[in-house]
């Protein structure tokens, strides 16, 4: 890297690092309402998401500064450290609350399946990138990348973490769309995935995981766990009203009746103190950060950038809308973290580095 | 696609710039900015929809009301022997607990619990802990299984004890209290490891389990599956609304081959010895478990509503082993009782034959030991079929040497000893067939001479257990078919619709010929009929039916030079363990008992009556019980 480029500066994605940092700052003051009764003014929860936000910090200025298109070289290791950190967490990993999902190095606590997503992304982005024809893809050429998401996507099943494996399969099926595929292709897949999910049914999953796999589907057919999660959380949304009950004011969430209130259903909290007015703006703030996101990709100069810029997007996008469906009762009870809100290191830093990346594909729109 | 559109041109403007890119990027960018306006769209009027439209009514249900959750606990199916009568079913547990959200000051309502209902307000406390988060809305169990006088008092003071709640849940009851306890078995609280385990894994911690038995064997078909209710209730815990429910499903039902008049019969024989011991009866013709008794034995109603940690390390610590199946994992020396092997060995190898006879003076000689017959003054001149009834040990001494111990084992391992018969209540004990090579692999010495003069009369390395004994026996009456035992006939839903029946099932044939085991027979059938017959005891039987048997002694230690001649003036843990296995009638038989009775002295005196009863009790009621089932 040669002298920092003065058009670098002049480039610099102000608009990105501001939605970025108004979001980021909500969440941390947010969590100081979601954490449980402790008597300290400020909880445990809101300062280490504070100093984690600032870590992730210089995360992203690192992930700026070299020229992304070197990632490009750098896409397969990575995406290789990333599925060897999952099979890590299966052999190594704790099992908490009936999961394994951690790689517990000291007072660290890393979260694999969040790194995957970038690793997924710019691997996707490369192969994309470099696919000689533009004509739209058949059955054959998506064989690699179908292996490619499959082998993260069995390995976050493993864990077991539902919510992670959908989130791939949505960020594997919007690059399938943005990169072209015959319809005909469409149609294979669509079979395929129908007699594949059939035969799981029928020959290979327990009885009590076939009850999880309806529960999720219908979550009134478990009233007593799902359904009850959804209801306390629209009770809490729909009693915060207009201009919402105040900061710190949420009893709802003050009480401990929404569960998972610091991770999954951050939201809720959001929107019972701040009312419509609140949680309207910060999905505008997100919408606003999807909307640069999906420009930064347009104006990107190579096809590489573009297709990671998009990547990255799509990350915000499915995971940000989601959870607030999930929160606001029109999806099923799912555990996606709300980017940027969520109480968690690994997903406050994967979504660092990812707007870090965003922010490099900007910066360097107009250097050949 | 307008949307698509005006979401391109709103991009194109903000960039206010153009890109040679691809032109099929642009697009698709367009048409992702479109998906994500709309989504969003929907999202936000959802969430219009839910703070502003129905706001007021979120208002009113979060300030003043709460959702409460009742687990609601499954019945158990029921277990019935094999004439229907009950041998564990349900009874009604008068319960206290509290929603630790409406009490308001928990430790104050505890507190009054326990001055309500006797209870130390500690234990109380320990009971529920320190409940958080959604712990607070559920009903948590303050007290359990109070009586119904208990649970009134609590009742008739509702009004001043807000968050607590009465219930009627269902708690396991065993008729007959330590009867066939350990076929039974027992619940427990699910452990920490078995919740790892894969056998486990739709287990959830706090569940109670069967640890023991049945209760363990065929936990998933007994369990059902609990259910539970969310109630919405206001401030002052008024039900206002059923927000869910889940119905609980009552458990299958367990239809056991055990005959309980039978099994009570043999618990009662063993009861009075004041001894432990063990009764194993079958069906020989299809392996069906009659009785499977072990004393001493415990009361799994005491594990019921869980048992207090004391009374637990006093069971585990006791010297006599209550928790201890002695049917299955018991192994003996199976003394004369192993008599049979060395019998059919002789025969088949060629070593006897029915025409040949041994002297029997009193003794044994090999090299230079010599080995006592339990008759002290000889048998004299003796053929295979006195020297069965007789139970004459100088004659096996004799056949056993000249067989030789691999071939003894060969025999033994065709009657399915040294290995577990294989009823599906375990866990069971494989016994043991000594052999050269075994005892070089285990100890790393040769195998002497001597030591197959032991083997040959069941003592020496020999074990089996009290159910191998019953496979044996039930295999040679029956004419050579060894049946796996078995213990759980029927499967039914809560209606009694048979949902899964056991076959019975051939393990092993005896490969010996029909010459041979006629032989055997007849000489098991003259040790209860013919005049110095060691089972004499099994004679008259109701009906006139003929019975054929084996008495067996098996020494704990090795005989004194000069044996006390009055056996109460041993000290009882080196008394012989007492054997004796029967089965009836002689010819076709359709009882097989196996008793064993620890240190209870000779076999014909100890073991053989507790058979004849329980022999006795099978005929004079055969008719009914097969008429009734």
């Amino acid at each position: 890297m040669p002298a920092i480029d003065r058009r670098l500066i002049q480039n610099f994605e102000w608009p990105l690092l501001g939605l970025l940092l108004a979001l980021a700052l909500i969440g941390v003051m947010n969590l100081i309402s979601a954490a449980p009764e402790t008597g300290e003014w400020i909880p445990e929860t809101a300062k280490r998401q504070f100093y984690l936000l600032a870590l992730g910090l210089l995360a992203l200025v690192v992930s700026l500064v070299p020229d992304y298109r070197s990632l490009e070289r750098l896409a397969f290791p990575i995406y290789v450290l990333c599925v060897g950190l999952l099979i890590a967490v299966l052999i190594v990993g704790p099992v908490i609350n009936g999961s394994q999902r951690w790689i517990v190095l000291g007072p660290l606590r890393l979260q694999p399946s969040e790194l995957v997503k970038l690793g997924l992304v710019l691997l996707f982005a490369r192969i994309l990138a470099r696919q000689e024809t533009r004509a739209q893809l058949g059955l054959l050429e998506l064989l690699r990348p179908a292996a490619l998401f499959a082998v993260p996507a069995v390995l976050v099943l493993r864990q077991p973490d539902l919510g992670t494996a959908m989130l791939l399969a949505l960020l594997a099926g919007t690059f399938l769309l943005v990169a072209g595929v015959r319809f005909s292709t469409l149609l294979w897949l669509g079979a395929a995935g129908i007699a594949g999910a059939s035969g799981a049914w029928f020959f290979y999953l327990h009885d009590y995981q076939k009850e999880r796999v309806l529960t999720f589907l219908s979550p009134e057919r478990d009233p007593l766990g799902a359904a009850y999660h959804a209801i306390q959380s629209q009770i809490a949304v729909g009693s915060g009203g207009f201009f919402g009950k105040g900061f710190l004011r949420g009893p709802q969430s003050q009480l401990d009746f929404v569960p998972e209130q610091q991770t999954d259903f951050v939201f809720s909290v959001l929107a019972e103190e701040w009312g419509f007015v609140g949680a309207a703006f910060v999905m505008l703030l997100y919408l606003g950060l999807i909307a640069r996101g999906l420009m930064i990709a347009r104006v990107s100069k190579d096809l590489f950038g573009a297709y990671l810029a998009l990547g990255v997007t799509a990350i915000f996008f499915w995971a940000a809308s989601i959870n607030i469906g999930m929160v606001l009762g029109v999806l099923p009870v799912v555990g996606v973290p709300l980017p940027l809100l969520s109480y968690g290191g690994s997903s406050l830093l994967t979504c660092l580095i990812g707007i870090g990346l965003l922010m490099n594909i900007s910066m360097r729109r107009y250097i050949f | 696609m307008d949307l698509a559109l005006l979401a391109s041109t709103l991009v194109s403007r903000i960039s206010g710039t153009r890109t040679p890119a691809d032109g099929q990027i642009e697009q698709r960018v367009a048409s992702a900015a479109a998906l994500a306006t709309a989504v969003w769209l929907v999202l936000l009027f959802r969430l219009f929809y839910l703070q502003v439209v129905q706001g007021e009514q979120y208002r009113i249900s979060a300030s003043r009301n709460s959702v409460r959750t009742h687990h609601v606990q499954a019945t158990r199916g029921i277990i019935f022997d094999r004439n229907g009568e009950i041998l564990v079913d349900s009874r009604p547990s008068f319960d206290v607990l509290v929603v630790p959200h409406e009490t308001g000051d928990l430790s104050l309502t505890l507190e009054r619990i326990g001055r309500l209902t006797g209870l130390e307000a500690a234990d109380i406390r320990q009971r529920v802990g320190k409940p958080v988060g959604r712990a607070r809305f559920q009903t948590l169990e303050a007290a359990r299984d109070l009586g119904r006088n208990g649970q009134a008092r609590v009742e008739a003071r509702r009004w001043a004890l807000p968050g607590v709640v009465t219930q009627v849940a269902p708690v396991r009851h065993y008729r007959g209290r330590s009867s066939a306890a350990h076929v039974l078995g027992r619940l427990g609280e699910i452990s920490s490891s078995q919740l790892k385990s894969r056998r486990y894994q739709a287990y959830q911690a706090g569940d109670v389990i069967g640890t023991e038995g049945i209760e363990r064997l065929l936990d998933a078909e007994l369990r059902g599956r609990d259910g539970g209710t969310n109630l919405l209730v206001d401030a002052h815990g008024r039900e206002l609304e059923l927000l869910g429910e889940i119905e609980p499903l009552p458990g299958k039902n367990v239809v056991l081959t055990l005959d309980q008049r039978l099994q009570s019969v043999a618990e009662a024989a063993l009861d009075e010895t004041g001894k432990a011991g063990a009764v194993v009866a079958l069906d020989p013709r299809n392996g069906e478990v009659l009785v499977l008794a072990s004393r001493p034995a415990f009361d799994p109603d005491r594990f019921a509503v869980g048992i207090d940690r004391e009374e637990w390390s006093v069971l585990r610590a006791d010297p006599r082993t209550p928790l201890h199946n002695r049917a299955l994992q018991g192994q003996y020396p199976p003394g004369s009782t192993y008599k049979v092997v060395t019998a059919l060995a002789g025969l088949e190898e060629g070593v006897i034959d029915e025409d040949y006879r041994v002297h029997c003076a009193g003794s044994f000689r090999l090299g230079r030991r010599r080995y006592r017959c339990w008759k002290r003054g000889g048998h004299g001149e003796v053929d295979l079929h006195r020297a069965l009834v007789e139970s004459c040990d100088v004659f096996f001494y004799a056949t056993g040497v000249e067989v030789g111990v691999d071939r003894l084992a060969h025999y033994a391992r065709i009657l399915g000893l040294g290995a577990p018969t294989g009823i599906e209540l375990g866990p069971e004990a494989a016994g043991l067939v000594p052999t050269r090579e075994w005892k070089e692999r285990r100890f790393g010495e040769r195998w002497q001479g001597g030591e197959t003069v032991s083997v040959a009369i069941g003592q020496g390395f020999n074990l089996w257990t009290p159910i191998q004994l019953a496979s044996v026996y039930s295999a040679i009456g029956s004419g050579g078919l060894r049946y796996r035992p078995f213990i759980v006939k029927q499967i039914t839903d809560p209606r009694g619709q048979v949902l899964r029946e056991t076959q019975p099932e051939v393990v092993g044939s005896l490969s010996v010929s029909a010459h041979a085991l006629a032989q055997v027979r007849s000489g098991l059938h003259g040790v209860v009929h013919e005049p110095h017959g060691t089972g004499w005891v099994m004679r008259r039987l109701p009906g006139g039916v003929e019975a054929a048997g084996k008495t067996g002694t098996a020494q704990v230690v090795a005989l004194a030079k000069d044996p006390p001649k009055d056996e109460e003036d041993i000290p009882e843990a080196q008394r012989d363990h007492a054997w004796f296995v029967t089965y009836v009638p002689a010819q076709d038989p359709r009882l097989l008992v196996a008793v064993l009775v620890e240190h209870g002295g000779h076999g014909a005196s100890a073991a053989a009556p507790i058979a004849k009863r329980v022999a006795v009790e099978f005929l004079e009621n055969e008719g009914e019980l097969y008429a009734r089932y």
